[in-house]
């Protein structure tokens, strides 16, 4: 082990997974210090590094969080979900077992958008219910992007009928309509939905890092005012670069519990330093409860592996106090700049911020989860659209007319002249799918009321009204039918072959296309994503005699690269040694020239080959070969494939005429080989 | 005739020709293969001290090519040919053919093969020996005469129609129903025609639930004849045997007295010589059997045979061919062990489709009772042209727990192979049922099973999950960070 002189000091521990919520909570009201949350294996990940630190590399951080004293690990949810399956190949069931094997202490925390879960579109009730009620978390953090506590009610309901601890979150952004009365409302309706502030702990979620020390003080004051005995936590991202002083602000108003990230991890999007932020708040008078050596140690951990990633960080660097503008979060950072740069766009990033701070005076809502895509997607779009129409001067006439109905002309629709009031009727024309269910209804309520209705008519053209009367005022929870869980299990059955896994399932449930592609890669794969070093996770063995080396289910495994051939008509033949026996790899190069692909029987009226041989013959004894045009009766034999010595008939399904023959006699075909197609002949009336 | 074999020429490939290598090894009696084109780094072809290419892919054209073979072994200085199983085995012609060409036939005589071969000759002989038939009719030439069969002696469907020359489930179609009977009728004909040139068919009640019970026969060319007791092989697929076991769960002490003797007679009537089986179906319900067929060969399955009894077929055979009297009365055998055989065929384990390839990865099983009879090696193709069987496991124990038991082992920790789908996963379900382990069982046990039997597959072990590593580290090393990365 480690040098560590406090290794079994336990001490610290004042929260445990398989307390009750009430007993959490009083714990943390009877704690004479702030505690911390530490985002080290989740937010951080997902806010500079586009989530994709492995659970191999956080797991060395386990140990040291096992006796650090933590309120929580938030470890789990948000897109670390998506991510994980779609770029690490890790599911997030692995990861709480992993995490639950090493640091039994900790309490898993996990972030979850209301209905939309984890996923980015609402899900219908039962399947919240049946999600909800099979992971394996300890506080749920729940948060809505429209602050519409009715959507929150599923999840509630589950985690505290389960006996974990629920934490909703209040989405916090400063503008002119955000203020403490609006949020106190929203607390209400918090404190209603949960059935009082025993077991509970309201979180103020500053996702963007937009909140000043002052206003953040007067919030959490006045939150405090209203219900002493409620207890408050502020997870606030460091983006406009007020973090650690905000914090200082909070805890002094009466917050007990703060998020922080190990100094290590943090670059411009995440949250702040923890062994800074414990330094700054006790030099300011107020205790942290934290066993600092061992965050001193995690601190250490990351350093030996954070190198790893540097490809990883966001193109975009440096604190960015104009975030109080424009209010992209910080966990939809990374993703958006990877974007743009796929996209080839990253050169009009400072238009699309700006128009993105007009368009957020326009239609108001909090950018986090899925509001933050929306916007992205909507504004992003209309900036490419513009650039793409009229050029560069295009975008800045986008930029001046928005500016123009937004600041001057204070969003009077009429005061613009009559060529803007055109141009505004068309700009969300083309604005994507999501944008248009948001503006009716679909996700629920908007926090101060629906945009005004020349968005509506800019959105729909003529159909605007009919689509206002469609606008629903209920939560998604109360207007989404349910979804038939046994035909999804049976989809994703047919889909991967066999039976799933209750946690294949669940992922399926979420990202059903996603979830597919990583079950695939995993039994193809096997453990790989866990078991192998970052370094050779992404770049493989560079040079011959380069080894790995792992236990796999408790047995030692060296794997040694030997040497990789030259790539010939596109393939590769690698050469290992794995435990000492040399294997030899065929790699396909994408350059590989794929055979003509086979075309596969897929309607009623194509005719497949049942198994893989030979068409020896084309029709039967009695009517000899078959043609084109030939009329078929049904039962008949159409065609013979033999295999291995075995016959086996190919029979006209129903009375038909032959459309196509996709075959030659003599031709060696696959199953489901594309044999017929067939055109049924109607019955005579 | 007694005459001492020098160098004998194996007309076969695959597990039948590896197996027969390796008795003759024992004996130092040096071996020729023969190979088709595409058998060309076959296993068989290296495991012979001398190799004869005798033609193209197709079977007609190589292992079925009658004159090359001949020529091959008189061109190799052979002075005796032994058929395997399968191709040429039970064809009277072509013993008849090397017999003339002056070299030594290691197979019965080839007028007993034609004769057995003709099932209706056969089932009369049977019927003269006074062994129990199956209710039938023979010489069937269009479908008229089966339903008049079927209208006059009262027979209720299901009936079998089978090729009258025919043997291995090929050319053997059930018939559920009357609406069933055109399609399947031309069929029997086509493929009879097909695998033995010959459309004559018969026609059987189909005895529902049947067990398939043979006894393994020896003859001297001087009249003694033994039984080497019996072979259970109910498990089928397509009426192709998968799962064999020696001796029988079925029978009890008098049954089996009964129905080894039974075979006897028949083979002591017919004055056959060298290996043979008789071939039975017996009828659970009735406890009683009816004969099927003699099958005038070495079999697939003989191992388990050799493995109860610690007896030698193959070189039994040669010794017979050399004219040498058996060196044991019945007597002398005794059974005193349980064997099991599965066949590993290279078949897609659900749909049985065949799965042709290279075998990129061969781990066979070792340890304590396993015996493996492999026609590959690791590295070797599949093609696509012939039988997919490629390899045999047999297990044995004191007793039938045992040898499930062992069995269990080398299906299912120690035996890998990559490249091909193979039975494996189905014939590791199989052993495991607890129908199975009862022995309640029918030929019927896998169709009537098939969906439970698949929900069983599935093994992980680290050995094959750290492939699946090795394979991820190497196609990055390769081609460097993924774009899906």
């Amino acid at each position: 082990m480690r040098n560590n002189k406090n290794n079994n000091d336990y001490s610290s521990i004042f929260v445990k997974p398989g307390m009750t919520p009430r007993e959490i909570v009083k714990k943390v009201r009877d704690l004479d210090a702030v505690a911390i949350t530490s985002t080290g294996m989740r937010d951080a990940g997902q806010s500079d590094y586009k989530n994709r630190l492995r659970i191999h590399d956080l797991a060395t951080l386990a140990d040291h969080y096992n006796r650090m004293g933590l309120f929580s690990a938030e470890c789990h949810g948000g897109a670390r979900w998506h991510v994980g399956i779609m770029n690490r190949r890790e599911s997030p069931f692995e990861e709480i077992e992993i995490l639950r094997e090493r640091m039994p202490n900790v309490l898993l925390q996990t972030l979850i958008r209301e209905t939309n879960l984890w996923g980015y579109r609402p899900y219908p009730k039962n399947v919240i219910e049946y999600v909800v009620q099979r992971v394996d978390i300890d506080v749920w953090r729940c948060f809505s992007f429209l602050n519409d506590i009715r959507n929150m009610r599923a999840v509630a309901e589950v985690v505290m009928k389960r006996g974990r601890l629920f934490e909703p979150a209040i989405s916090f952004t400063q503008a002119e309509w955000a203020t403490n009365d609006y949020y106190l409302r929203v607390v209400d309706e918090i404190i209603t939905l949960c059935g009082g502030m025993d077991e509970i702990i309201l979180c103020i979620k500053d996702m963007a890092g937009v909140g000043s020390p002052e206003r953040i003080r007067s919030l959490v004051d006045a939150i405090k005012q209203k219900y002493p005995d409620l207890v408050i936590q502020y997870h606030r991202h460091t983006t406009d670069g007020l973090a650690l002083p905000a914090l200082l602000a909070a805890a002094q108003a009466g917050a007990k519990i703060l998020d922080a990230q190990e100094d290590s991890l943090a670059r411009f999007y995440g949250q702040a330093p923890i062994l800074a932020l414990h330094a700054y708040l006790e030099e300011a008078g107020i205790k942290v409860h934290l066993n600092r050596a061992e965050a001193e140690e995690a601190v250490q951990r990351v350093r030996e592996w954070i190198s790893h990633y540097e490809w990883a960080e966001s193109p975009f660097r440096g604190f960015d106090h104009n975030v109080t503008k424009h209010r992209m979060p910080g966990g939809a950072f990374p993703s958006s700049f990877e974007q743009a740069e796929k996209g080839g766009f990253l050169h009009l990033m400072p238009e699309i911020l700006r128009v993105m701070s007009l368009y957020n005076r326009i239609i108001k809502y909090f950018d986090v989860t899925p509001g933050s895509q929306i916007t992205w997607v909507t504004c992003s779009g209309l900036v490419n659209r513009y650039e793409k129409e009229y050029g560069r001067a295009g975008v800045q006439h986008l930029i001046q007319l928005l500016t123009k109905f937004v600041e001057e002309k204070n969003q009077d629709f009429e005061a613009m002249d009559k060529e803007e009031q055109e141009e505004l009727l068309q700009l969300f024309r083309t604005a994507p799918g999501d944008f248009k269910n948001l503006l009716l209804g679909g996700y629920g309520k908007l926090p101060v009321g629906w945009p005004a209705e020349w968005v509506y008519k800019s959105t729909f053209g003529d159909e605007w009204k009919k689509k206002l009367k469609e606008r629903k005022e209920l939560s998604p929870l109360d207007s989404i039918e349910e979804d038939d869980l046994e035909k999804h299990r049976q989809n994703l059955r047919d889909a991967i072959g066999r039976e799933p896994t209750e946690e294949e399932y669940i992922l399926y449930l979420m990202h059903p296309k996603d979830a597919v592609d990583f079950i695939q890669f995993r039994e193809r794969y096997g453990e790989a994503p866990l078991v192998l070093p970052t370094d050779v996770w992404r770049q493989g063995l560079r040079k011959p005699g380069d080894r790995v080396e792992f236990e796999l289910w408790g047995k030692p495994y060296s794997i040694e690269l030997v040497s990789v051939g030259s790539e010939h008509e596109g393939l590769i033949h690698v050469v290992m040694r794995v435990n000492n026996k040399t294997r030899v790899y065929t790699i396909e190069t994408p350059r590989l020239k794929r055979r003509v692909e086979v075309r596969m029987a897929k309607r009623p009226n194509e005719i497949g080959a049942p198994i893989n041989g030979n068409v020896w013959r084309i029709g039967n004894p009695q009517r000899g070969t078959l043609n084109v045009g030939d009329i078929v009766h049904e039962g008949e034999e159409i065609a013979n494939i033999e295999a291995m010595k075995m016959e086996n008939a190919i029979i006209a399904p129903f009375d038909a005429q032959i459309v196509e023959i996709c075959v030659k006699l003599n031709d060696t075909v696959q199953e489901g080989q594309l044999l017929f197609v067939l055109e049924k002949i109607k019955e005579k009336t | 005739m007694k005459k001492r074999i020098q160098k004998i020429l194996i007309a076969n490939r695959g597990v039948p020709a590896v197996r027969i290598m390796h008795t003759c090894r024992d004996r130092k009696i040096p071996t020729v293969a023969v190979y088709s084109t595409p058998d060309r780094l076959a296993h068989h072809v290296f495991m012979a001290d001398e190799a004869v290419h005798i033609g193209e892919a197709p079977p007609l054209e190589s292992y079925l090519n009658m004159e090359n073979i001949i020529e091959a072994a008189l061109s190799t200085g052979s002075d005796a040919i032994h058929p395997g199983w399968g191709f040429l085995a039970e064809n009277a012609e072509f013993a008849q053919m090397v017999i003339d060409a002056g070299l030594v036939w290691i197979g019965p005589p080839p007028d007993i093969i034609r004769t057995m071969g003709d099932k209706i000759q056969a089932k009369r002989l049977a019927q003269r020996a006074n062994v129990p038939t199956i209710p039938g009719i023979s010489d069937v030439k269009k479908i008229e005469d089966i339903k008049r069969w079927l209208r006059e002696e009262d027979v209720q469907f299901p009936i079998m129609i089978k090729a009258a020359a025919g043997g291995g489930g090929k050319g053997m179609v059930k018939v559920e129903n009357e609406e069933m009977l055109p399609t399947a009728f031309s069929q029997a004909r086509s493929e009879a025609k097909k695998s033995f040139g010959d459309d004559t068919l018969l026609v059987e009640k189909y005895i529902q639930r049947g067990r398939h019970i043979e006894v393994q026969v020896v003859a001297d060319q001087y009249g003694s004849v033994v039984h080497l007791f019996e072979r259970e092989c109910t498990i089928q697929r397509r009426n192709q045997k998968i799962i064999e076991e020696a001796p029988s769960p079925t029978l009890n002490e008098d049954l089996r007295t009964e129905i080894c003797f039974t075979a006897v007679r028949l083979m002591r009537e017919i004055g056959y010589h060298s290996a043979g089986t008789v071939e039975f179906i017996f009828d659970s319900s009735t406890r009683k059997f009816y004969f099927l067929e003699v099958n005038t060969r070495l079999q697939v399955e003989h191992g388990i045979t050799e493995l109860i009894t610690g007896l030698d077929i193959v070189n039994i055979m040669i010794d017979i061919a050399e004219g040498k009297p058996l060196p044991f009365k019945q007597l002398d055998i005794y059974p005193n062990r349980w064997a099991l055989e599965a066949r590993l065929n290279a078949e897609d384990p659900k749909t049985f489709s065949p799965s042709f390839g290279t075998i990129t990865r061969l781990q066979v099983p070792h340890g304590p009772n396993v015996r493996v009879a492999s026609g590959v090696n690791e590295g070797d193709d599949i093609p696509p042209y012939y039988d997919s069987l490629f390899m045999l496991l047999m297990t044995a124990g004191a007793n039938r727990r045992d040898a499930i038991r062992v069995m269990d082992r080398a299906l299912g920790r120690s035996l890998r192979v990559e490249g091909v789908k193979t039975l494996q996963p189905l014939l590791l379900s199989i052993i495991r049922h607890p129908k199975f382990i009862e022995g309640e069982f029918s030929t019927r046990f896998i169709e009537e099973h098939m969906e439970e039997l698949i929900s069983m597959f599935k093994e992980r072990d680290s050995e094959d999950e750290v492939l699946k590593i090795a394979r991820y580290v190497a196609e990055v090393s390769a081609l460097g960070p993924q774009q899906w990365m």
